[in-house]
């Protein structure tokens, strides 16, 4: 069985913290640990697809919510996924208070620091579950 | 070229081909006046991107062969004006794209590709925005809670109904935004997001929303009419609401249908005065 936990970011378009949030899911399961971790696509997710919903129901997630929508959070647990942590872009962004992160395209040097900073909360909560 | 069109991408994230129909979309609204409906919130805001899809023609843009994006098109009833699908594009154009999910060589050659296709044709749609740079200043009464200072502009052509909202008269027109109350309450605004140009708005009405980490604020229109232009500059900077909500942080102008028989439900500087400092008490007390 796959023990992957996953990591799936909202789908926050057009907003530099949905941009961050994805950001920080990818960091993680591409660089950070690709042997713990691993993205999901949200939008497919929802579609309620059978084999999307195999892919999750039951499984560890990390989601990762760039507002207080938190379109991430909610989806994946209505998709029958184990949210484990929530993880709240503007948790970390208010700690950067008067700071500019960059456009929805492109991070610039502060938004790339928060963006990293999150993705290695995300690490720490997958290395202590193993 | 692709202008005041929605734009629902996939925005997937499974494959290269997901991410580059979000990177399409997202420089489709950079470069132009379109709007991206994103295809996760969409079944959580049905109403919000109804509306944006009711009102312009649509453009759906697939990653890949699952389609998510044109199925929710369907799920939705949505007319579709435009359709492509990135890796039906990438063979056309004898493009191979990678597995990573990273935008690189190949993909951004993809991208300009298919954004010069889209832009070489005509679909623009006639807006019926009318720009207006013009700033005001008011005077203002103040109230002092603690820390906190509350302005209430006095200028008797700003009307104020009891959610917070003002109407500022100019002609056949109104400014509207939120007052000192709202903005001191959600603390720091994150977004803005606008009306639509062209929406015809009912008195008391929703006409965009601002969004804080606290909470999300719906602006109720004093008054009813057509959504005429908006404060494009706020979708940028939200935080000039903060600022001042009254100036630079206005939000949209509406043209005015009956505001005879508005004014009627509206109140003037001083009832309101009385009526935020009630707020702001009971809200402490």
């Amino acid at each position: 069985m796959d023990k992957k936990v996953k990591v799936i970011p909202c789908s926050g378009i057009g907003k530099v913290y949905g941009l961050i949030a994805r950001e920080a899911a990818l960091k993680t399961v591409f660089d950070l640990l690709p042997e713990k971790s691993e993205t999901m696509c949200l939008a497919y997710i929802v579609t309620g697809d059978k084999e999307a919903k195999e892919k999750i129901e039951g499984f560890d997630c990390i989601t990762v919510d760039g507002c207080p929508k938190m379109c991430a959070s909610k989806n994946v647990s209505l998709a029958g996924g184990n949210v484990i942590e929530e993880v709240k872009v503007l948790d970390t962004v208010k700690e950067h208070k008067g700071k500019k992160f960059g456009s929805p395209t492109q991070l610039d040097a502060d938004g790339e620091l928060v963006m990293d900073e999150i993705a290695a909360k995300i690490a720490k909560k997958i290395n202590e579950l193993n | 070229m692709v202008e005041n069109f929605a734009i629902l991408p996939c925005n997937g994230l499974d494959k290269c081909a997901g991410v580059i129909s979000r990177e399409l979309a997202v420089k489709l609204c950079e470069n132009a006046k379109n709007e991206i409906i994103c295809p996760v919130f969409y079944r959580v805001s049905e109403l919000k991107y109804n509306r944006i899809a009711g009102e312009h023609p649509l453009l759906v843009i697939d990653g890949c062969q699952t389609r998510c994006a044109s199925k929710l098109a369907a799920e939705k009833n949505l007319k579709i004006t435009r359709k492509l699908t990135v890796t039906e594009e990438a063979k056309t154009h004898k493009i191979q794209l990678k597995r990573d999910l990273k935008i690189q060589e190949n993909e951004n050659a993809l991208i300009e590709i298919i954004l010069n296709e889209l832009n070489k044709t005509e679909d623009k749609i006639t807006q019926t925005s009318i720009e207006t740079n013009h700033s005001f200043h008011f005077e203002y009464e103040t109230f002092q809670y603690g820390k906190f200072i509350f302005r209430v502009p006095k200028n008797p052509q700003i009307y104020f109904n009891e959610n917070d909202c003002w109407a500022f008269i100019i002609g056949n027109r109104a400014r509207l935004g939120v007052t000192d109350f709202v903005q001191q309450n959600l603390s720091d605004i994150l977004y803005f997001t606008p009306p639509d140009i062209g929406a015809e708005i009912e008195q008391f009405g929703e006409v965009g929303d601002i969004e804080s980490s606290k909470s999300v604020f719906e602006l109720i229109s004093p008054v009813s009419g057509k959504v005429v232009t908006i404060n494009k500059e706020l979708v940028q900077k939200p935080e000039m609401i903060n600022e001042n909500p009254y100036e630079k942080g206005w939000m949209a102008e509406i043209e005015l249908t009956d505001f005879e028989s508005d004014k009627e439900l509206l109140i003037g500087f001083e009832k309101y005065f009385e009526i935020m400092k009630r707020k702001v008490e009971d809200l402490n007390g």
